[in-house]
């Protein structure tokens, strides 16, 4: 009601201005298909693609593939599977050979048909491309097309988030004829639900995409989609409040704070991204003192994270100690908890491993992640137990150069999200590679790990629990807490949270009766 | 733009009127007491502006902490005063960078010109031509991201504003005669610009610079909004944003920085606008007011005290104008003047400088510069009263019935039009001509002040006509709607001595033709001889002698009369104070 | 005249050539890795050197930077590293957002500060304090503050006008009156209690000169004297400071199109130049020295046309 009357006066205000019409364009008229089918979508969001093509996808960005473009698999908000452009799937024994069965109805605008062959181009192309996720598919041995319908994918090792990645930006399937091209990343040709209308698209700002007519599957609600880059949340709430923006995240406690202010805006919570200081230097090559698990576990005693959690965040979100989630099989609710905040302990534990005059810690401090109040919270628990940590300001330009190629620092406070899939966690936190530079292992890790592999998603859950309680026992991680975020939309659309993922599919829109 | 009357402004009574400024003793010293604060900031600030106890967090004003806590539970009056020195501190720098780089670079691009001036000209247009933003992100990518850098490249942005300023001003002075002169007695250049120049562009430098620091604060804490900041140092832009992420859960936490930033830059602005009064007004010259300045107090013209026969063309009685003085007490500078101007007669009024004939000049035309007025007296031409006259009256009677001929040809002529729309406007405005006639009649005017090729005077702007052609000009323009008195203001002083004497032939001429009266407002009795019917010796404001010419000249009764006749033998034009000028007079 | 032009655009074009030198190589001094950048953490190492490779990163800067020119010179300013965004499109979305504000605030500063400022500076007194608060207010209020207000208090309160978007002008006049208003607004401010100062500064400075009483001496009006004489000739120095705040909105243009979401060249500024977006950000630093060029050379002329003593030199 309220809404109706605040449009009403803009009316009169233009009216004054000697306009005769209220006609926004574009993102403008989003609030005005009040719940009724086939109207008009407008999201808001700060994460913007890169580029339309698949092979330089990432998954924050994947509602604008989304758009254009199916995957295999369709990942279920509750973070199943389901059938999409393959219809059906199994692995062999060795869960090396994964068979997918494809629909035999579909075909890209130009009628090129959907068929095994495109699935080859496609997961072929992925590893080889360059993008950001190619290495999810490093384990690609081939494509093995069976008949026009039926491939098999051949792994070199089992992987048992596979499924989980062709239902991500590894499963987005384009054209095979437009492979070759550089058009994709401007010129999406995809068999997805919506088209691309370039006209309305300025990119770098705003992808407008129109309802693709002759779509194989179930519409979705919307005729129309905008997707609106913006870079800061002060804009996305003033946007959401005038009712030019339906549904965005917002991550600030203080835009949230404006959010629960006003009346006409709905709230989903979601509890997606761990905070946390993650460890690279587990063998104290850079700062030997990290090399003593008692150093690690006196860090992550020295955190009073319930303070934390109440003046960063205003007690939006759960402690934890944890890299997993609550919808992975590897949580346990008992791990939350492990270290109290116990500065006695810290200190006896710096002492026992021989660092009685203190430790030196020096990390990168990025303003994105880590605010003036975080550092000076981390800085003050640390300094409390006689660790005494110093922040280097970084650039966002230059922040992963120096982290992660220069490795110029033992560790660094991150955002993770949280996924249901362990073995999405394990490959990017804990096993050699990204988030683990330096390649520390040890034995029991080893092993749980082969196991949490050769099993498929979500049945090891003995092992990934073991694994879980492990390191977090030999503190390989500091984390502090799950945050809240909140996705809010106006009162004409409902979404649904997308399990382990901070923004939502594409397919979790509709009208709000 | 520049300053007109700085030369005469010695350090002493620069202070003097700073202090005498309220508006300036003000905001200097909300200036001063920010900055002292500032300054001593490790002595009054208390506790460590870094140090942090996160259960503080937003907490309010307590014992010891008078300004509560921000979102990190670290003490605002403390960082405010920290954050002052940053946010001061890194003004100062830009300031003392663009000052370093605009202020000689100017001063010798406008003294020398040049190939140095068209080189730094070109630099300058390249720096202004730089996307600020960018080189900003450039170099703190390149050079590090802290106050100090940005603050050095703002500096080197700005600078052009400096360099631009002091060019334009140092080289419309280059062009004046008694720089020069300096040159000719042999002084270095390097004291010419010590003691001429730098005292002329002095007054703009300071109000730039009060502006310049304004801008740089304020841009600092733009640059913070962006993001582009300082780290974790605390400045004012800082605390200004991180209060902003919190606005919603400590809306008072903007307050703060907001007005440590808001008084700062608020005060620089009141300075610098205090200080143009102060270092630019030309309040103590006298010049013309400005129409909203006339006598709104509108005196009332007064019984003279000795009626007589009065004149019907002008009629002056009991004149006495007032100016306030300095402590605000009167300043009379024309006290009981009579005078007559009889239809087709010349009155010579004579005196020395500051004897108040131009003022009583000024007086019948209705236009005192800014603060006097007439204050006893009556003032009557053609019949009607001056003094206390609205100015719809006043307006009737200039250019019809009394018109003007001043001293100074190229200053009286509006640079933006031709000469022909000098004669045409007032012919269409006061004579209600119609367009083309007035065209027409102004060629005729031309003819009549015996210019040759009128059309090609038409048709020229000011700046491409000489100082006597001017002269003529004016005079034409004088005489366009047939006033019956002309009140020339010493018409032939700028002129040199052959076109002095044209000019004075014309003038004796005119009148002969067309019966008009003239009062010559003259220093010079040999000008006075030459032309006028009787003489009024003017002295300190007071009239001592009227007579023939002859009489006044030859048996002077008064002794300033006689005092003023033996100084002819030796008069130099006295000249006025030095002002920028557009041409030269020739 | 078209001589003075003629000189004006070359030497505008070797600026352009000295400016895009000077910014490449400030661009190109910090050793970011853009292909890690782009990429990610996660990454291999040999896919990161042959994105790196295939944007010529591995080429020396001078060979870069020549690849750059000649294509510029023939009309292709590339394309963004971190967006693939044609850039001359992009460029051509964006630019006409910032030159739509840029253009707006100065339309309005001009009017509403030549009237303030000649009011004040005719009729001093009240107006001239009140005109003298306004400048104070105007400079002692950070921006990006005053924008803030505007929006919260105009957009989402009162809900006159939208709080974020653009609509281009050619998709519908009265949406891009709507959503252009409050940017406006909020750059305007600050501009207009700059300009009024000036105009103010110079109507005094001009009522001052001897000309002027020597015109009220001929019987001429006072209304008349202000708006043909003064004004003409307070018109020069005011019209410099406002070509020069012009110039100046393309900085100020950024935060405000970030408060206001709005899609133009400002917004992206920021952005691209932190990540290093080389093609990108000269494609903005070209368009910036151009249309700095053009509107010095529009003001010179203007400038030239009302006194004609600039004509001359």
């Amino acid at each position: 009601m309220l809404r109706r009357m605040r449009r009403t006066r803009a009316h009169t205000a233009l009216a004054a201005l000697g306009a005769t019409a209220l006609a926004l364009s574009g993102c403008g008229t989003g609030a005005d298909d009040d719940g009724e089918a086939g109207g008009e979508l407008t999201i808001g969001t700060m994460t913007m693609p890169q580029s339309l093509d698949p092979a330089e996808a990432m998954g924050a960005a994947l509602p604008f593939f989304q758009a254009v473009y199916d995957t295999l698999l369709l990942r279920e908000p509750d973070g199943s599977y389901a059938p999409m452009l393959a219809t059906d799937w199994s692995y062999d024994e060795s869960r090396t050979e994964l068979q997918l069965e494809l629909r035999d109805d579909v075909t890209f605008t130009d009628g090129t048909p959907f068929d095994a062959e495109a699935v080859q181009a496609n997961l072929e192309r992925f590893p080889e491309a360059g993008g950001g996720q190619a290495q999810t598919l490093s384990d690609l041995e081939e494509v093995e097309i069976v008949d026009d319908h039926d491939v098999v994918i051949h792994l070199e090792q089992p992987n048992p988030a596979l499924l989980f990645y062709l239902s991500d930006a590894a499963g987005l399937m384009a054209n095979p004829n437009a492979l070759d091209d550089d058009t994709l990343a401007t010129e999406p040709d995809g068999t997805g639900p919506y088209e691309l209308d370039t006209g309305n698209t300025a990119i770098g700002s705003t992808w407008a995409y129109t309802r693709s007519d002759d779509y194989w599957g179930e519409d979705l609600p919307y005729d129309e989609v905008t997707i609106t880059v913006f870079d800061n949340e002060n804009a996305l709430v003033n946007g959401l409040r005038t009712g030019q923006i339906n549904s965005a995240l917002i991550q600030e406690v203080d835009q949230q704070d404006v959010v629960a202010d006003d009346e006409d805006l709905h709230t989903v919570d979601q509890d997606i991204d761990m905070q946390s200081l993650l460890l690279f230097d587990r063998e104290g090559e850079m700062n030997p003192a990290l090399g003593d698990t008692e150093v690690r576990q006196a860090l992550n005693y020295a955190l009073d994270r319930e303070a934390m959690l109440e003046h960063l965040r205003s007690g939006q979100g759960e402690i934890t100690n944890q890299i997993f989630g609550p919808e992975s099989v590897a949580y346990d609710p008992e791990l939350d908890t492990y270290y109290d905040h116990d500065p006695e302990r810290a200190r006896e534990l710096l002492a026992e491993a021989g660092h009685e005059d203190g430790v030196e810690l020096t990390l990168p401090k990025m303003q994105e992640i880590v605010g003036d109040p975080l550092a000076t919270s981390i800085e003050n628990d640390l300094g409390d137990v006689g660790i005494d940590v110093t922040w280097d300001n970084l650039d966002e330009g230059d922040a992963i150069q120096s982290i992660m190629v220069e490795q110029a620092y033992p560790g660094m406070v991150m955002n993770n999200a949280q996924p249901a899939s362990e073995w999405v966690t394990i490959v990017e936190l804990v096993l050699p590679g990204t988030f683990n530079f330096l390649g520390t292992m040890d034995d029991t890790i080893a092993e749980r790990t082969a196991e949490i592999q050769q099993a498929p998603e979500g049945e090891a859950a003995d092992a990934a629990q073991e694994l879980n309680r492990h390191l977090v026992e030999e503190a390989w991680f500091v984390p502090f807490y799950r945050m809240t975020y909140q996705h809010v939309t106006d009162d004409s659309v409902e979404v649904e949270p997308q399990s382990g993922m901070a923004v939502p599919s594409l397919y979790n829109y509709s009208p709000l009766d | 733009m520049s300053g007109t009357a700085t030369s005469a402004t010695t350090p002493a009574t620069f202070l003097r009127r700073i202090i005498g400024n309220v508006q300036a003793l003000l905001s200097l010293l909300v200036l001063l007491v920010i900055l002292t604060l500032v300054a001593l900031a490790p002595l009054v600030a208390g506790p460590d502006p870094t140090s942090a106890d996160l259960s503080s967090a937003f907490g309010g004003p307590e014992p010891g902490h008078p300004l509560g806590f921000d979102s990190s539970g670290r003490d605002m009056w403390s960082r405010l005063l920290h954050g002052g020195q940053l946010t001061l501190g890194g003004a100062a720098l830009a300031l003392a960078v663009a000052l370093t780089l605009g202020v000689p670079t100017g001063l010798a691009a406008g003294f020398y010109g040049g190939w140095f001036d068209l080189v730094s000209g070109w630099w300058v247009n390249l720096i202004m031509a730089l996307p600020a933003m960018v080189v900003l992100l450039a170099s703190r990518a390149v050079l590090g991201s802290t106050v100090w850098v940005l603050m050095v490249v703002l500096g080197i942005l700005v600078s052009p504003s400096f360099f631009r300023l002091v060019r334009g001003t140092v080289a419309n002075m280059r062009a004046e005669p008694y720089v020069d002169a300096a040159r000719v007695f042999g002084l270095r250049d390097s004291r010419i610009i010590a003691r001429h120049v730098l005292i002329v562009v002095r007054a703009p430098i300071i109000i730039q610079t009060a502006l310049v620091a304004g801008l740089a604060i304020n841009l600092q804490a733009g640059l913070e909004f962006l993001g582009i900041g300082s780290g974790d140092a605390p400045t004012w832009g800082a605390m200004l944003n991180e209060a902003f992420t919190n606005i919603h859960q400590n809306p008072l936490g903007m307050l703060w920085p907001g007005l440590a930033l808001g008084l700062t830059s608020g005060s620089l602005v009141l300075l610098a606008s205090a200080l143009r009064d102060v270092l630019e007004d030309r309040d103590d010259q006298p010049h013309t007011s400005g129409p909203g300045e006339h006598p709104r107090e509108a005196d009332t013209p007064t019984t003279p005290r000795h009626a007589g026969a009065r004149s019907e063309l002008l009629s002056v009685r009991d004149l006495t104008i007032t100016y306030p003085g300095a402590d605000s007490r009167p300043n009379k500078v024309v006290r009981g003047v009579d005078l007559d101007v009889h239809p087709g007669e010349i009155l010579g009024l004579v005196g020395e400088s500051g004897s108040g004939k131009t003022q009583t000049a000024f007086s019948i035309l209705g236009l005192l510069p800014a603060g006097g007025r007439v204050s006893r007296g009556s003032i009557r031409i053609g019949g009607t009263e001056v003094v206390g006259a609205n100015e719809r009256t006043l307006r009737r009677l200039r250019g019809r019935t009394v018109a003007y001929v001043p001293q100074e040809p190229m200053n009286n002529l509006d640079p933006s039009f031709t000469i022909g729309d000098h004669l045409v406007e007032p012919l269409c405005a006061t004579a209600r001509m119609p367009r083309s006639a007035a065209w027409k009649y102004a060629r005729e005017l031309l003819h009549q002040v015996e210019i040759t090729d009128p059309d090609r005077i038409l048709r020229s702007y000011p700046h491409q006509i000489s100082g006597g052609m001017a002269q003529r000009v004016l005079i034409a323009g004088a005489l366009s709607c047939s006033a019956e008195l002309v009140i020339a203001d010493e018409p032939t002083t700028a002129l040199d001595v052959t076109v002095q004497a044209e000019v004075l032939g014309l003038l004796r001429r005119l009148r002969a033709s067309r019966g008009m009266a003239v009062l010559l407002v003259s220093h010079d009795l040999g000008v006075v001889a030459d032309l006028c019917d009787r003489v009024a010796v003017l002295h300190r404001g007071r009239i001592v002698e009227v007579g023939t010419t002859e009489q006044v000249l030859t048996a002077p009764e008064s002794t300033h009369a006689q005092e003023l006749r033996n100084a002819v033998l030796d008069d130099v034009p006295a000249r006025q104070p030095w002002s920028p000028r557009e041409v030269d007079a020739q | 005249m078209i001589n003075f032009v003629l000189r004006r655009v070359a030497s505008g074009l070797v600026l352009m050539v000295v400016i895009s030198v000077l910014t490449f190589g400030l661009l190109s001094i910090p050793d970011t890795d853009v292909g890690r950048h782009l990429l990610g953490p996660a990454a291999p190492q040999e896919h990161v050197d042959a994105h790196n490779a295939s944007l010529g990163l591995d080429q020396p800067i001078w060979v870069r930077y020549l690849d750059w020119a000649t294509a510029a010179l023939q009309g292709d300013l590339g394309r963004s590293w971190f967006t693939s965004e044609d850039v001359s499109t992009t460029l051509a979305n964006r630019i006409p957002v910032t030159l739509s504000l840029m253009l707006g605030v100065t339309l309005v500063t001009a009017v509403v500060s030549f009237t303030l400022g000649v009011w004040a500076g005719v009729r001093r007194g009240l107006v001239d304090r009140l005109v003298q608060v306004l400048a104070v207010v105007g400079y002692a209020l950070p921006g990006f503050l005053i924008t803030l207000v505007i929006v919260l208090v105009f957009a989402v309160q009162l809900g006159w006008f939208p709080a974020i978007g653009y609509t281009a002008l050619t998709d519908s006049p009265t949406g891009w009156l709507a959503t252009v208003t409050l940017p406006i607004l909020s750059l305007s401010i600050p501009a207009i209690a700059g300009v009024t100062q000036q105009v103010r500064s110079a109507v005094i400075d001009v009522l001052h000169r001897d000309y002027i009483r020597t015109l009220r001496t001929r019987g001429l009006s006072s209304p008349r004297i202000v708006f043909r004489h003064v004004l003409r000739n307070a018109a020069t120095p005011a019209l410099t400071v406002l070509g020069l705040q012009f110039v100046g909105l393309l900085g100020g243009a950024v935060i405000v199109e970030q408060i206001f979401g709005l899609p133009g060249v400002g917004a992206m500024t920021v952005q691209y130049t932190v990540r290093g977006d080389i093609p990108m950000i000269m494609g903005v630093v070209m368009t910036t020295v151009i249309v700095v060029v053009v509107a010095n050379l529009l003001v010179d002329v203007l400038i030239g046309w009302l006194n004609p003593k600039a004509r001359v030199s």
